[in-house]
């Protein structure tokens, strides 16, 4: 009896000892400072709603997920970061962890933007014409860029859209001209995103009747009318045209 | 335990390094600050796009490192064996179908389909679970199914996903065959390897966890840039035009869209809204997009590179194009 209280008391003082001798892993926290700048980007760009400059509002539900994960895989290993043993970790390995901050002080110094006229002509239109309530929307109720786009790529869907030439709309899009783009013109364009800006594609009309030299490439406006749709092309004779901000949700979803 | 590195690195980083690496992303931060390259509209697209694929695919990186762990810490190695332990010609279907209780996209797959290899599922079936669970799993189909509700040929992508997917994983693990892991995996230095890990005795499950969730987040995510970057790159000078003017080909029209499945990039859980609004191409060119992108594109060129041996990625290529091009053409046939 007195034997096993003896080694139960042996065994007590070595793992205390074990216990006691515990330190900071280099590896363990750095990975958790990787972890944690990316958790930071993602609550930055949740609580700013900077998240609307990269994703639709389809998906930008991985923001608040994508925060509390990283948030928690961060204070995870940072807790299990006191071993008894630590490694040194290689310089290469600094340097990699390095390279996984990189994009987050990109982001975080980058100032807000979005996608500008370059794209227009490097972006496909886009076109959902099979999608029910496509052609519904664009043959009832207050046109949108969406309609508009996704009716210039069916007959049905031009011809539901022919439907209401003379109507007036109000679009609000950024101002786009390319090189045979004549002075009291311009395109104005919305980029649409199902998912993310890298699945962006174009929504454009034709302005015409604009003050010449009254706006600037990439000035955010809003745009009203009656519509000409004119088959695969769509018209716009504007009856105003006013700069505007850019609108807090400045991508378009379908 | 594959990614446990046994000896020191070659050069230990010093408090130098890490002031060094400090500086060069404080000065990074104030130099995009003061210059605003975003004056540059080609900088700025890039940046944007860049920016939009990391952080849509970072937190399943994350998923995935988490799904990785969880089998190297919870899953108990006789389940797997019980899983090699199945005939032959079980195996590969059993492996595929496992893909479908994962929901993680392509980039978490990838470390999962290591960690099984390592643990002793054939490389085979692995590689089979890898291009698999991407396609099959629950959130991909349901995302597929609302990109093509209400059209014609909403069964035809819905099923013909699933099916051709789950045969297209299989025909490659097929074509692996009895490669042992060493044949197959490329082995992880303990330089190339972001080695977390402590060769201490074994600790409490849930800090192993950890460990091995911040070790492949850090080891994947670093593969994730480097594709990121390049598609981001791509979508920034590739005309639009360029890519309708061909999809209007027979065949051709197919492979566009296996290749602009390859250039985009786009997370599985994603991708078929982007296929759905490609309607310049038909149903076949449609389907192979969806089969392709999430077994091969650039960010999985790079996570691949650093995960199998040299020879695997061409061999994949190879496959999985031909077996889509056929097994697309061989739906639309049987679709009608």
């Amino acid at each position: 009896m007195k034997d096993s209280v003896a080694v139960r008391r042996a065994t007590h003082a070595r793992s205390q000892h074990n216990a006691s001798t515990r330190t900071w892993s280099p590896g363990r926290i750095g990975g958790g400072l990787v972890l944690a700048a990316w958790a930071v980007l993602f609550w930055f760009l949740f609580l700013s709603e900077r998240d609307r400059l990269y994703l639709s509002t389809r998906t930008s539900w991985v923001v608040p997920m994508g925060a509390a994960l990283l948030t928690t895989a961060a204070a995870g290993l940072i807790a299990s970061a006191r071993v008894r043993s630590p490694r040194a970790i290689g310089s290469r390995q600094a340097w990699v962890m390095g390279l996984m901050v990189l994009p987050v002080v990109v982001i975080l110094a980058f100032p807000p933007a979005t996608l500008g006229s370059f794209s227009a002509g490097k972006r496909p239109g886009f076109s959902s014409t099979e999608i029910d309530g496509s052609l519904a929307d664009a043959e009832s109720g207050p046109l949108t860029l969406v309609d508009v786009a996704a009716a210039r790529f069916s007959k049905a869907g031009e011809q539901a859209l022919a439907r209401r030439a003379g109507e007036q709309v109000d679009f609000i899009g950024i101002v786009t001209r390319f090189a045979d783009t004549k002075a009291d013109e311009f395109l104005l364009t919305r980029y649409i995103i199902t998912c993310c800006v890298a699945d962006a594609t174009t929504s454009l009309v034709r302005v015409v009747n604009v003050p010449p030299g009254k706006f600037q490439t990439n000035d955010w406006v809003e745009v009203k009318g009656p519509i000409y749709p004119l088959g695969k092309q769509v018209i716009v004779d504007a009856t105003s045209v006013v700069e505007v901000a850019r609108p807090a949700t400045p991508y378009l979803s379908p | 335990m594959i990614d446990v590195a046994p000896s020191r690195p070659a050069r230990d980083a010093t408090a130098r390094t890490v002031v060094v690496i400090v500086a060069v992303l404080l000065l990074t931060a104030g130099v995009l600050r003061i210059l605003e390259p975003g004056r540059v509209a080609w900088v700025q697209a890039f940046l944007i796009v860049f920016g939009s694929l990391v952080v849509q695919a970072m937190p399943f990186v994350l998923l995935g490192a988490v799904a990785s762990a969880a089998i190297e810490v919870f899953v108990p190695m006789n389940a797997l064996e019980r899983l090699g332990g199945l005939p032959g010609w079980l195996q590969l279907p059993a492996a595929a179908m496992a893909g479908v209780a994962f929901p993680i996209c392509e980039c978490g797959s990838v470390p999962v389909a290591r960690r099984l290899a390592a643990r002793g599922l054939s490389p085979s079936a692995a590689v089979t679970f890898m291009l698999a669970a991407p396609v099959l799993n629950p959130v991909v189909i349901a995302s597929t199914f609302v990109a093509y509700r209400g059209r014609p040929s909403l069964w035809t992508m819905v099923v013909g996903r699933f099916a051709l997917g789950m045969v297209v994983a299989m025909i490659v693990g097929w074509v692996i065959g009895g490669r042992s892991k060493e044949e197959v995996l490329r082995p992880r230095s303990d330089e190339s390897n972001v080695a977390l890990l402590e060769p201490a005795p074994p600790e409490a499950r849930w800090r192993r966890l950890f460990l091995h969730t911040g070790n492949d987040f850090v080891f994947m995510g670093r593969y994730l840039l480097v594709g990121a970057a390049a598609a981001a790159m791509v979508q920034t000078f590739l005309p639009a035009s360029f890519v309708s003017t061909l999809a209007g080909t027979p065949i051709l029209d197919i492979a566009v869209m296996m290749g602009l499945a390859t250039v985009l990039s786009l997370c599985s859980e994603s991708d078929a809204f982007v296929a759905a609004s490609f309607v310049q191409f038909g149903p076949a060119a449609q389907l192979a997009f969806l089969v392709t992108g999430p077994m091969i594109d650039l960010k999985l060129a790079a996570l691949y590179a650093g995960t199998f041996r040299r020879g695997f990625l061409p061999m994949l290529v190879v496959t999985v194009f031909a077996t889509t091009l056929v097994g697309t053409m061989w739906v639309m046939v049987a679709a009608g």
